[in-house]
Order: C-alpha cells, then structure tokens, then sequence
C-alpha cells in the first residue's frame, strides 16, 4: 500500500519538482499539501500549490494555507531571487481556478495525522512554522505520523543563507527547535546531501527530451533556478533539494543516516544553524541532553537517486 | 441588560481562582468559556482549580484544557507557592462537571470568530494558548476586543528571577509572539499587587467576616500562597496579581495610571522574561502595549469585596 504524504511547501521550483516527482512514484499517496511563507509569500505559496496540482490534473488532492510569517521574529522576505517573482521560474502560468480548503494548515495536518493513526509521513519543505504549530496543538500527532522528513538544515556542511543556516530553519529557527525535540521519527534531508545530487543543463535537457508535458514543464520552471545557480555557485546545474526528501521518502537505501539530538540556535550571528550532537557521551549536562535523537543523511547515491527523478519524471503523463 | 462577555485563559491556582470567581459574579460581566494553560499547575490540576470554582459560584462555565508545555521550554510549576493542590493544601473535592473540551486554542479561535470585537480576553497564566491562537488565526488579533494581561513586571523587580515575572517568564516567547500580535492589549504586571494592595491580617479577617461561602474560599485556598508572600517575597500580606488584574478589567478606574509604550520581551537566559518597557521612547519603536503604572488600592479592594460578600 502507497503510504500517505502530506507535504508542506513554499512552491518554489523545487517543491514543484517534488511536488510532480511525489505525484508520480506509486509508492506514494500525497494527501494534501499545506502552504507556508518562505520561497515566496504564503498566498502565492497556496496559488502555486493549486497550479501545480491542476496541471497535474489533481484538484482532488486538498490545500490548505499556513503561516504567513514565523513564530517570533519578523518576516524577512523571500526568495524571489532564487525562484522568480512568480516563485515557479518566471513562468507566469495563469491563475488556479480552485481554492485552498477553509481550514488552517496547522488544523488540517492534526486532523489528517489523527485520522490516519500511524500511516501519514508528514514532509515539510519550507519554513517550520506551521509543524510546530501542529504539534503545540495537538501534541498526538507525535505518536501518530509514521514518520517527518524535512528537507532543511545543515548538519556536517555549512548552510547556505550564511556559513551557519540553511534557509527553512532560518526562517523559523524556534519553529524548528521545537520540531526537532518533538520525539516523534524525524529525518532530516539537509544540505549534507542535496548539495551533493547536481542536475546539470545536460540532465534537464535530456529528461525534457524523453518525457511528456510533465518533463517539459519541469525544464521550463528549472530555467530561473538554473541561472540563479549559474550566477551565486557559479554551478552549471542546480542542488536537488526538495525532491531529495521525496526520494527519501521511496526509497530511504538511497542515504545514509547518522543519529543524534538536534538544536537549533535561536539567537546570535548563527541563528537557524541545526547544531548536533554527533558524539552522544559526555561529562556532563547541557542543553542536548535528553533531546530526542534524529536521523540525518550524511550520505547519497547522487547517481541513483537522479535515475530514479529522471525514470519517474519520463514515464508521467 | 446587555453583558460584557470575557474569555479567561488561566493556569488556575488560588489567585487564579479568586479572579475567576469575581468575574463570575461580577453583574454586568458574563464569562462564556474559560481556557487552560499549564503554569502554577500541571494543566490536569489546572483544570480541576477552575472548575471547582465555577462550581461553588453555582456557575456551568464551559472550561477547556489547552496547552501543557512551553513552546520551546520545560515546564516549571509553582507548588511551592501555591502549595500542592494549588488551592493552599485545602484539597477541596473533585469538580462534578468534566472539562468542555480539550483543544482550548481552536476553542478560543472559534470563539473570537464567531463574535468579533465583542469579547474581552483575561490572560492569568503564560501566554502559550494565545501565542498558539494567534499564529492559527492572526485575525484573532483584530477579533478580540481587548486583552489583559496578568504578567510581567514595568520597570521593576521580578518574582521569579530578578529580571522576569513567573508568568512571562515561563513561556517568554509565547509572550513576545503575543506582545507583537497587534492585539489590543493593557499589561498589569505583578508589582500592583504589592505594598498597600497587599490584604493585611484585618483585611483578611474582615473578608472572613463576611460569612459567605465564596469569601472564605477566596481566603482558605489562598494560605499558601500567604505564607509564601510573606516568607518568601518578604511582603506584608497576601498579594493577589490575578484578583488585580480582574479588578482593572470589570471595573477600569481601579487603574489610576497608563500609558502606551513599545515593550518586548527577553528571551535570553540571564534576563528571560523580563519584560523591557520603552517608557522613555528612546527606541522609536511603535508602541504596542498599554502599561498599568498605578492602581487604586482602595478601590481594588471595594472591587474585590463586592465580589465577596
């Protein structure tokens, strides 16, 4: 049986990569996509998860808004840089002609954890805020989700908004301390490994080649992106972030894990950095002890986990 | 005769209790719901406080179990002053009534939606339900009408930490995300209930006097927390910040002073909690909180009489 996804994404290039990647894997039943701030603004968040499902051809799956900014600190700005104005490229796609359900994100992800004990892996690419939410809300889910898989943090590498933070805990770090200590079956998918699973031109060109109308919407969304990588990494193709949690969420051999308590630094010139205990025995006490340990990638089969986005991406309508 | 409608969000202890218990008589005044929160008490014993006290005021109040944890902190709870009960070792008998609900965030989402700009919120506890319902729902913010805070200290001393009152103190980034909300929102901070707002012994054997049920519970469950003002806080008599804050709400000319300043919160460890008033505007910043100064203490405690007898 399919497991239950639910994903919650900032849409953004590539939560529409995993977005279409989960959409067309068997092995997975995406639920619902719930929306948050980050990438772009969360109202464009919730119209670009409406795209993408319309284009998709799955207005049955439901969306539900989220967070408009984090817990505590103010809302910084987004990443229309990164992603275009439009968040999906500078694709200027028209408008959804579906709505978001009429229910908070964090609401929406209790309820569809509650009811489905045990069976929903819940995958939030973008921001913290609304899983802490939920999780404040209703602290059950803890022992009813199968699993979380987030894409964000950066364990063993340095982050990528600065030397210390990776960008969906640094938009919420103390959305994400508390995710992180929840106790509930957490991997983290952060920079340790997408940075190392690169779709290059040649890659994006061949899939469009090969693929259908999915294919070539991904080509056509990736173009922005790519240029952005060009421009800051000076890299001839793009870090495969979001469709890396999906990946892991087929098919977890394509990683490997190391285990430990996480936190995640709230404050100072490092807040947003995902600081783990990597050791386990000490001395004495300190603010790791008792954390809940995680599982985070440190490892991947770049080659095999591009294989499998290129096979599943070819074969979609 | 149309009411006032308040919402009360506690953390139920005996000054909890006493300030449920003058709003619940309080004539013009109907509380439609009151909502729980862990603090003075784990949020199971919380919860039996309140009800126990809507149930000797002959009242069916609706309460809600909300949230039992700080966001991002562990819990710390204050037995020590309000004794192990809560209710100063007096171990009253288990409510009748069982709790209305146990999702007090969506509970005060919904009934702020429902009637927008009509009710007033009294926060007596941390400020971690608020939080949570202000992130669900920012609207919550425009829909209550007006909120008051029991918690904090302006431009003076702690009760929990030199720099920081218990209540802030114990979620203080609740209590920020709440600062900032843009909630309408008047902050009475402990030290009003201190010095001459204290209940000396003859006020205390007045209220007695009384010879109401509710004046002696208001009296009994306090002894605890008598004994730790005096011991512990070095104050004369019994302090009660919650009774305080009530007063202000159901009658607001037991607040002499205000004034609007933009306050923040710490979250840092040497000074968490502490509740940083701009009163000079030195920042610039916005103001967002309306800060108590001074109180009527005759009036408090004609307010808190009338309540009693």
């Amino acid at each position: 049986m399919p497991k239950k996804l639910l994903i919650d994404t900032d849409p953004g290039v590539d939560d529409a990569m995993a977005i279409l990647f989960a959409l067309n894997s068997p092995e997975l039943d995406l639920v619902g996509l719930t929306t948050i701030y980050g990438n772009v603004y969360v109202e464009q968040a919730t119209e670009n998860a409406l795209r993408i499902l319309e284009f998709a051809g799955r207005r049955d799956v439901p969306v539900a808004q989220g967070a408009a900014k984090p817990l505590l600190t103010p809302l910084e700005g987004v990443a229309h840089f990164v992603h275009g104005s439009d968040g999906l490229g500078e694709t200027r796609q028209p408008p959804p002609t579906g709505e978001a359900v009429d229910q908070p994100a964090a609401e929406f992800i209790v309820e569809t954890i509650i009811a489905n004990p045990g069976e929903v892996t819940l995958m939030p690419v973008g921001p913290l805020t609304n899983i802490a939410i939920a999780v404040e809300l209703d602290p059950r889910i803890v022992d009813n989700v199968a699993q979380v898989v987030i894409m964000g943090g950066a364990a063993t590498v340095n982050g990528n908004v600065n030397p210390a933070a990776e960008a969906n805990i640094w938009g919420d770090p103390h959305a994400a301390d508390i995710v992180f200590g929840a106790g509930w079956p957490l991997t983290m998918v952060g920079l340790d490994v997408t940075m190392q699973i690169v779709m290059d031109a040649t890659y994006l060109d061949a899939l469009k080649e090969a693929g259908g109308r999915t294919a070539a919407y991904i080509h056509d969304i990736t173009r922005f992106y790519l240029d952005f990588h060009r421009r800051i990494h000076g890299l001839g193709g793009l870090h495969t972030h979001d469709p890396s949690a999906v990946a892991y969420a087929i098919d977890p051999t394509l990683f490997a894990t190391i285990r430990g308590g996480m936190r995640v630094l709230t404050e100072g010139i490092a807040a947003g950095m995902t600081l783990m205990d990597r050791r386990g025995e000490w001395y004495g006490e300190h603010a790791w002890t008792g954390r809940p340990p995680v599982d985070v990638c440190v490892e991947v089969d770049a080659e095999r986990l591009l294989a499998l986005y290129l096979e599943r991406i070819v074969a979609a309508p | 005769m149309t009411k006032r409608r308040f919402i009360i969000d506690t953390d139920t202890a005996s000054d909890d209790a006493v300030a449920i218990l003058m709003a619940l008589e309080w004539p013009d005044v109907q509380v439609d719901a009151i909502t729980m929160v862990f603090g003075n008490m784990p949020i199971e014993q919380g919860g039996i406080n309140a009800r126990y006290t809507v149930e000797l005021c002959g009242q069916e109040t609706p309460v809600y179990q909300g949230t039992a944890r700080p966001l991002l902190r562990e819990p710390y709870y204050a037995e020590f002053f309000h004794g192990s009960d809560g209710m100063g070792e007096m171990h009253y008998p288990p409510p009748k009534r069982p709790l209305a609900g146990m999702d007090a965030v969506n509970e005060l989402v919904r009934r702020f939606r429902e009637a927008p700009g009509e009710i007033t919120l009294i926060t007596l506890g941390p400020l971690t339900n608020i939080a949570l319902a202000l992130s669900l729902e920012p609207k919550m913010a425009e829909w209550v009408k007006e909120c008051y805070i029991m918690g904090g200290a302006a431009c003076t001393v702690g009760n929990i930490t030199p720099a920081a009152e218990y209540n802030i103190w114990c979620d203080p980034e609740a209590a920020r995300m709440v600062f900032h909300s843009g909630m309408k929102i008047m902050m009475v901070g402990w030290e009003h209930c201190r010095g001459e707002a204290n209940l000396d012994d003859e006020e205390m054997a007045m209220v007695y006097g009384f010879g109401t049920e509710r004046a002696k519970f208001a009296m009994d469950c306090n002894q605890s927390a008598l004994k730790a003002s005096r011991e512990w806080l070095g104050d004369p008599g019994l302090g009660l910040p919650d009774p305080m804050t009530m007063a202000i709400a159901l009658n607001r000319d037991v607040c002499t002073r205000s004034s609007m300043h933009y306050v923040d919160v710490a979250c840092d460890e040497l000074t968490r909690g502490m509740t940083v008033v701009d009163e000079l505007g030195v920042t610039n910043k916005e103001p967002n909180i309306e800060v108590c100064w001074e109180i009527d203490p005759v009036l408090w405690k004609e307010t808190l009489y009338q309540t009693l007898r």
